[in-house]
């Protein structure tokens, strides 16, 4: 393919117009090339045509240095990363270029563009089934569909990437299938970290990872998501099963809005890109389970200033079959994981689908906590002594329960000191089914605290009978 | 963050709840005057009485009962508890206490117990958990006469003395000041000091001083049993009747403190809420002057460009 040349008529931070005089333009989403002595060359993405010859790109690298009048290639294709086999075990960037200081991966190795259509309606798959997660509070009231997607929202320091990173612990350690992790401008530290555990865990050969930490220009952060769906992809549509995590989806929507004024569009509601929604679907869209294979998503979701109404989450809320709300209050309190069983929820949070038990179980937990949370100002004001019977008995269920929804995690064991916990989901939903029975009552709301199944409770208890 | 319409009602109703706590703290204030004056007037008396009684009681013969109310049973088979309650809420931990230790007293005692309650909360507690209520009286008005508590009174000496049961006892709250109150369980029927000592449960009842009269020697005309005769009912219904003195004065005390504690509870969240509610509507002023700003500076962009352009094809014509 022969390839266009262009020079570069403008840099204006991450966003560089290159002119192409033939008036041959590259399509938008091609990639550019522009070779720089001693480095490795840049890419750019194209965004816009602007006119008079001129195409509109993002930078997926600094633009430090970069001069006007440099040519530009036209590669005549979107970016490409490597996928399937060879992208196992392995670190890229967004390029698809190995970042882990392993041999380059072979240049016969096959690649997919970053850019794909969304599978179409026929093609998606339809079967509901739950996916156990092996944490009580999630499969309890905002279970996991397997090929289905669930977010993680959260504001600063509750605890996001540590839940995901427990997910990604409990799970891909146990799961047969393919992980892909995509890093979207978070803490390279937290990749490292994610790394050396895995290799731990032998599960290193299962696994593809893609970052784009907090460090990169924007323009990494819009496409690493897509780099590593792409490699998701590719395995879905060999008909295997895959887990794909992403921490932090709202790096990428943050992205768009760094890159978005730049490129000429005006700023929209809280000075988000005014085409927030429309990327968020691009992105969203595609990681959709096939009839050939199933992906199963988990994303990070940072919630600015805790306000459940930005825009950014707000976008990324109707895509998700599942919402995992962690709440700053709960974790104050040293309740973690600090999820909030008011605020998650799940699609198939559906007798039909989890059963009738588990369901009457997980809308009593709720209910039990709406009323505790109700009473919470009579409380405040008037003490405890003022309730009825029933709401004291009721409040110290409710209490159980809050503590009975920890649960010591296997990422945080070096730092609590205790050892993490898997519970299977009928383990779960027994649990609180004894608890709202009040076969229970008896015990101290402390034994509740961080302990697995109620078996575990209920050993404690006795233990502290016995001394 | 919570809108500031939600925020806004929120401290609407707890400035409601404010309301209610102050006014019935003032009710109570002006109540525990009268009440601990009323306790205070009655107790020496009520003290004395039983000084005379115990004085009576030594003069007969040792180990001879010298009425029937006086007569201590050997085998206790069935107790009687009476328990002297408020009718309504908002009392604190009141009502909880005594229910409390009536409860511990009748499990450690260890034997069918009967139940009478002076006071709604009392019975309603009683009820729910299945216990034996024979008789529940309500409504004491706050300045109560003897006459009051006569029905009770008539009732336990009845069971007591027709051997349904063979110890009568009255859990109430003894008033000490306005600060402090006690729970306690005070020995009634038979009309003796109850030797608390060998008791199971002696850690919940009233320590009563025993008068042991070795100096005065009384004449009684025309005899003890006589006077007995005449005496002892009125003091078993003066013993309850102190009781339920006790208790209302316990009852506006502890009230008054719940609901000071109350009101300045609601003034402390009323301010951390107009804290909260201040800032989400901050908040919500300065996110929508930023759109506003936002919007102005990209439209002025776009019309300069606009002007320059009309400008520029101004003059190449």
């Amino acid at each position: 393919m022969a390839e266009v040349q262009g020079r570069i008529a403008q840099i204006l931070g991450n966003v560089v117009d290159v002119e192409f005089p033939g008036g041959e333009l590259p399509d938008i989403f091609d990639a550019l090339r522009v070779p720089r002595a001693g480095e490795e060359e840049l890419i750019l993405e194209v965004q816009l045509h602007m006119g008079d010859n001129i195409v509109r790109t993002v930078a997926m690298d600094t633009t430090d240095g970069l001069q006007r009048g440099v040519p530009a290639f036209a590669t005549g294709q979107p970016i490409t990363v490597p996928v399937g086999e060879v992208s196992l075990g392995r670190v890229f960037n967004v390029l698809g270029r190995p970042v882990d200081n392993k041999p380059p991966v072979g240049a016969d190795a096959p690649r997919r563009p970053i850019h794909a259509d969304p599978p179409n309606f026929e093609e998606q798959s339809t079967s509901i089934e739950q996916f156990e997660s092996g944490m009580k509070v999630i499969d309890l009231v905002a279970p996991m569909t397997r090929g289905g997607k669930t977010g993680i929202f959260g504001g600063a320091g509750v605890g996001k990437t540590v839940t995901i990173m427990e997910l990604i612990n409990s799970i891909a350690t146990q799961h047969e299938g393919l992980s892909v992790f995509a890093g979207v401008g978070e803490r390279t530290r937290e990749g490292t970290q994610l790394y050396g555990e895995m290799e731990e865990a032998g599960v290193l050969d299962k696994l593809a990872m893609v970052f784009g930490q907090m460090n990169e220009p924007p323009g990494v952060r819009l496409r690493v998501a897509l780099s590593g769906l792409t490699m998701a992809e590719q395995f879905r549509d060999e008909g295997r099963d895959v887990l794909m995590f992403i921490d932090n989806i709202f790096r990428y929507s943050l992205a768009g809005a760094e890159v978005s004024a730049l490129l000429g569009r005006m700023p929209s509601a809280v000075g988000y890109q005014p085409t927030l929604a429309e990327e968020m679907g691009m992105l969203q869209e595609r990681i959709t389970s096939t009839k050939t294979g199933s992906i199963t998503s988990m994303q990070a979701v940072y919630v600015p200033a805790d306000d459940y109404s930005d825009p950014a989450p707000v976008a990324v809320f109707t895509h998700l079959d599942g919402t995992i709300a962690l709440e700053r209050s709960l974790a104050a309190r040293a309740i973690f994981p600090a999820v909030d069983p008011l605020q998650s929820t799940s699609k198939i949070l559906d007798p039909n689908i989890i059963g009738e038990e588990h369901y009457r179980t997980a809308r009593e937990v709720q209910q039990v906590l709406q009323r505790y949370k109700d009473l919470q100002d009579i409380i405040a004001i008037l003490g405890v002594d003022e309730l009825s019977d029933d709401d004291k008995l009721l409040v110290g269920r409710a209490r159980k329960i809050e503590l009975f929804l920890t649960q010591p995690m296997m990422v945080a064991a070096q730092f609590t000191g205790r050892e993490g916990r898997y519970v299977r989901v009928r383990d779960t939903v027994r649990g609180f089914r004894m608890l709202l029975d009040g076969e229970v009552d008896y015990i101290p709301e402390q034994m509740f605290y961080m302990a697995g199944t109620m078996d575990e409770v209920i050993e404690r208890y006795q233990e502290s009978q016995n001394q | 963050m919570a809108s500031a319409r939600e925020i806004q009602k929120r401290i609407r109703s707890v400035k409601n709840i404010a309301q209610i706590t102050r006014a019935l703290e003032a009710v109570s204030a002006s109540r525990v005057r009268r009440a601990q004056a009323r306790v205070l007037a009655s107790r020496a008396f009520a003290e004395k009485a039983w000084e005379i009684l115990l004085n009576v009681q030594s003069a007969g013969t040792t180990g001879v009962a010298l009425h029937p109310l006086l007569e201590e049973r050997t085998e206790i088979n069935n107790i009687m508890i009476v328990l002297i309650t408020s009718d309504r809420g908002l009392k604190g931990a009141f009502n909880t206490n005594i229910i409390r230790v009536a409860n511990r007293f009748a499990e450690r005692m260890g034997k069918p117990v009967q139940y009478i309650t002076i006071g709604r909360k009392g019975r309603d507690s009683l009820v729910r958990a299945g216990k034996n209520v024979v008789a529940s009286f309500t409504d004491m008005p706050s300045d109560p006469s003897i006459s009051d508590i006569s029905a009770a009174n008539r009732l336990a000496i009845d069971a007591f003395l027709s051997g349904e049961v063979d110890d009568v006892f009255i859990a109430y709250t003894d008033f000490i000041n306005t600060l402090t109150q006690h729970p306690v369980v005070l020995g009634w029927l038979p009309l003796i000091p109850h030797t608390i000592e060998d008791q199971v449960a002696s850690e919940f009842v009233k320590d009563v001083p025993s008068v042991t009269n070795t100096v005065a020697v009384y004449d009684y005309e025309p005899s003890p049993e006589a006077i007995l005769q005449e005496i002892v009912p009125r003091f078993t219904e003066l013993q309850l009747y102190q009781a339920l003195l006790e208790s209302q004065a316990s009852e506006y005390s502890a009230q008054m403190v719940a609901m000071r504690n109350a009101s300045e509870n609601a003034g402390a969240l009323v301010g951390d809420l107009t804290l909260e509610y201040n800032k989400a509507r901050q908040a919500a002023i300065t996110a929508e002057i930023l759109d506003i700003v936002g919007g102005t500076e990209a439209l002025q962009s776009s019309v300069e460009k606009a002007a320059n352009a009309i400008e520029q094809a101004m003059l190449a014509r």
